[in-house]
């Protein structure tokens, strides 16, 4: 396979996963350490749905991402039901991907445990990868825009008032959850079955911190904003091999370095879309000169 | 019976360890509502520096002590100065100081990483042998490690109950508005507040790494520290140790008992109890949102 | 007790009984008892500190009672979530304005509207006849009340970036939005000059009037709760009691309200002396 080809279908794999992190954090305000894990239920879930259960891939893929949707629940609820203040929400998925990543590692019947799940067939190429991502920016697009996507920024910014507001703050956060973890399992089953392999230590710590870097960078409430930093963030270290190791020290500094001097990001809060295109055309809600009763 | 008081004892020492961290934790969470995440970062350098006080400078075991405080000191008073407080005065989200932490750590982690390599080193061997007490086996340095970080939890005590510091940071984790219109310094009240967490965290890096190993990824081990404060009830200093013994020795329980790997997942999974069951935690209060 | 325009008022809306709770150990709350028909327009004041907001809280569910009970048309409500309490049809502001800051003006108030189901999640993917209306009727309500509270044609503006007094005016939007029968507003002129003050008295008067909410006004400024409740009666609180309760002239002249205050301005008075006589 191509060089670009591979680059390509690594940035879509990121951009998808970080699409759902941009939900839940970018919008919803929930900090989630540990998305790595929901890849690998949904990676490793589509591999089993495959190979063991003889589903095709059509369904398999899809499967996996809602397998790992579901196991969402295992952390979400109980950490939502107790009122889990942002950041013990964050050690909680922290743990929760350790745990996969423990489980997976040590369990050797069906999926291969430390030596990882081998036989793939690469059915993941440049077409479905594109399709995939598209139809998620798409469906991304549509359920922040919906009431559903509104409650979730609500909630973000002020969950107190929101739930005062009627905001049922278990049910969105679910959603919210439910919804990046499904994205970022779409984006584990992709990813194995264009590895042609899995493996536990592919879905470690660095992995959860990539994808927060490409949200971050991309700015809050955003889709495009993360989506591009998804995709410079796979590219770039590609064409800067060299700069492998020094990687997550200069996202560290990064983060640092934007919450403290520009923490929109790089689109954060500017959602590009058929408004906004309009806006800057001058035409449409916003323009000079126009009443409106329109929001972004 | 012998395994059992064998596997306490362990249980008890390590349980020490996560509560300094724990500690750490709780006393930056009471004051400003936030997690250190960079906390994991200090914890590393602490080891590390230790590590090699002995090791490259053959510095006596006290002295390493003393000088992997000062230098975790020194980090993490430049991470709360560059990382924390320009965000703090800004009245940032709390996300974005997460985020802010989280990059810290991220970076001098990785730094250390590039710098040092990733190998597992072995701390060497200060306190050798073991004390056997009734057919059980103590080994001189757990022992060691509980008593010297129950010490330093007692000096903390101390400082916050019978100093005017102290004073000044519990106002301060009552209410940091008030505390500064009453005339208490708040950047110097971070500037100890921090200072504590340096030592917290390099006493409970050296005695990790001398129990396990030394290497650049020590730090997870903070995860189970914020279980142990979440079991304990959050931003609660007694709850912080509570839960953290109760963590300890039930994780070694089951490490000895059933298997050592799945000693993680029991961690997590008395995490998810613990959510579902006793939401506040052992000991935590609920807090009310001022509306 | 009827409201101005001389409508009769409704049924029971809101019956507080006994009502009280405690933080740790301190009784914000003790014994309060009061009733509210649909319609009428009350007022809740009293110095700082005497539980005021502590009630609204109660009743909005942010707080649990200890004692007593809280009535909705009949119901006991106690305990229920905000979010409930709030599809349930009551509906507040806020002490200190929490309003979306980064959501621009119209998403504020439409939040109240989006806050109730409308469509399924399904239906938000493919955009149906269903959610298409749906969305169409928040946008026209929207604007709606935008256009009422005086800030029509600001939509895309960031919330966070409205000034003061248009910010306290959106949280009314916003708390109207949600389609409530009682509206619970706490100290909404906090921060206003003569002026502005008199313009949301007109305000709120305006849509008292047009919509026949049930309000209770917390307020600091004794001329727009004096002028708003003319008609109606004003609760007195301290120390979390309701100390007197009547009508503006009643309360004017009850000697214990107006010690309540003084005791206040007393004890500053007292502050204010034993400092200078301390610096000199």
């Amino acid at each position: 396979m191509g060089y670009l080809v591979t680059i390509l279908i690594l940035g879509c794999v990121n951009v998808i996963a970080a699409l759902g992190l941009a939900v839940l954090t970018g919008y919803t305000g929930l900090f989630s350490m540990g998305h790595a894990g929901f890849m690998a239920v949904g990676g490793y879930a589509a591999a089993i749905l495959f190979a063991h259960l003889k589903l095709p891939f059509a369904l398999a893929l899809p499967g996996g991402a809602l397998v790992a949707g579901l196991s969402s629940f295992v952390i979400g609820y109980p950490a939502f039901r107790g009122r889990l203040r942002g950041d013990y929400f964050a050690i909680a998925t922290l743990g929760f991907a350790e745990a996969v990543r423990l489980l997976l590692n040590t369990t050797y019947k069906y999926v291969g445990g430390s030596y990882g799940f081998t036989g793939l067939p690469q059915l993941t190429s440049l077409p479905v990868a594109l399709a995939a991502t598209a139809a998620a920016l798409v469906l991304a697009h549509l359920f922040v825009t919906s009431q559903h996507g509104k409650n979730c920024v609500a909630l973000g910014e002020d969950e107190t008032a929101a739930e005062m507001m009627g905001v049922n703050l278990l049910r969105t956060k679910l959603a919210a959850l439910f919804v990046s973890a499904f994205y970022a399992g779409l984006a584990g089953g992709l990813y194995a079955f264009f590895m042609a392999y899995l493996s536990p230590s592919m879905f470690g710590i660095g992995k959860s911190s990539d994808l927060l870097a490409a949200v971050v960078f991309g700015g809050m409430q955003s889709l495009v904003g993360p989506a591009l930093a998804a995709f410079i963030l796979v590219a770039l270290p590609e064409a800067l091999r060299f700069l492998l190791n020094w990687r997550l020290v200069i996202y560290g500094l990064l983060f640092v370095v934007i919450m403290v001097f520009r923490p929109q990001g790089l689109l954060g809060y500017k959602e590009m879309n058929a408004d906004w295109l309009r806006r800057m055309l001058g035409r449409g809600p916003g323009a000079a000169g126009q009443r409106d009763g329109g929001g972004r | 019976m012998i395994l059992f008081l064998q596997q306490l004892v362990s249980g008890i020492s390590i349980g020490a360890v996560y509560s300094l961290l724990a500690v750490g934790y709780a006393l930056v969470y009471s004051v400003y509502n936030f997690t250190n995440w960079a906390f994991d970062a200090f914890m590393v350098t602490g080891a590390f520096a230790a590590f090699y006080a002995i090791t490259l400078f053959a510095l006596p075991f006290p002295v390493a002590i003393v000088l992997a405080i000062v230098l975790t000191v020194g980090v993490s008073l430049a991470v709360e100065v560059g990382a924390y407080r320009p965000l703090r005065a800004r009245r940032a989200p709390r996300l974005f100081m997460m985020i802010s932490a989280m990059g810290a750590s991220m970076a001098l982690v990785n730094l250390m990483n590039i710098a040092f390599g990733g190998a597992f080193r072995k701390f060497p061997q200060v306190v050798a042998g073991a004390l056997v007490v009734g057919g059980v086996s103590i080994s001189k340095m757990d022992l060691f490690a509980a008593v010297f970080s129950f010490a330093v939890l007692g000096l903390l005590w101390l400082l916050l109950e019978r100093t005017r510091i102290g004073l000044g940071i519990r106002a301060s984790a009552l209410d940091t508005l008030t505390a500064g219109l009453m005339g208490v310094d708040n950047n110097g009240v971070a500037l100890v507040i921090f200072g504590i967490s340096g030592v917290l965290s390099a006493v409970a890096g050296i005695f990790y790494g001398a129990k396990y190993a030394v290497y650049p990824y020590l730090g997870l081990v903070t995860i189970k520290a914020m279980i142990a404060s979440i079991i304990g009830g959050i931003g609660s200093l007694p709850g912080a140790v509570v839960g953290s013994l109760f963590l300890g020795i039930t994780e070694t329980l089951v490490s000895g008992y059933i298997s050592s790997i799945y000693r993680d997942l029991f961690s997590f999974s008395i995490l998810v109890a613990v959510l579902l069951f006793f939401p506040n935690g052992l000991l935590g209060a609920k807090t009310v949102d001022k509306l | 007790m009827s409201d101005c325009d001389g409508g009769v008022p409704g049924p029971v809306l809101l019956e507080l009984r006994g009502l009280g709770v405690s933080f740790g150990g301190v009784r914000a709350v003790r014994n309060v008892s009061l009733s509210l028909r649909s319609g009428e327009l009350v007022g809740l004041i009293g110095p700082n500190g005497a539980g005021k907001s502590t009630l609204l809280n109660l009743i909005t569910g942010s707080a649990r009672p200890s004692a007593g009970q809280i009535l909705w048309k009949g119901r006991p409500i106690a305990g229920l979530s905000p979010d409930r309490l709030c599809h349930l049809g009551i509906g507040r502001t806020f002490q200190n304005i929490r309003l979306f800051p980064s959501m621009t003006v119209f998403e504020n108030v439409a939040l109240g509207m989006h806050s109730k189901p409308l469509y399924s999640l399904a239906e938000a993917f493919v955009r149906g006849r269903r959610a298409r209306a749906a969305e169409a009727e928040v946008a026209r309500r929207t604007a709606e009340l935008l256009e009422l509270v005086g800030l029509g044609g600001r939509g895309s503006e960031r919330a966070g970036a409205l000034p003061y007094g248009l910010q306290r005016r959106l949280e009314l939007a916003r708390a109207m939005a949600t389609g409530p029968e009682l509206l619970l507003l706490d100290e909404p002129a906090a921060g206003m000059n003569e002026e502005e003050c008199a313009g949301l008295t007109g305000l709120i008067r305006g849509i008292h009037r047009e919509f026949g909410y049930g309000i209770i006004i917390i307020e600091h400024h004794i001329k727009v709760v004096m002028e708003l409740c003319a008609e109606s009666r004003i609760y007195v609180m301290n120390l979390g009691e309701i100390l007197a309760a009547g009508s503006p002239r009643e309360i004017q002249g009850d000697r214990r309200v107006v010690e309540a205050y003084l005791g206040e301005k007393r004890e500053a008075h007292g502050r204010r002396r034993r400092r200078l006589a301390r610096d000199s």
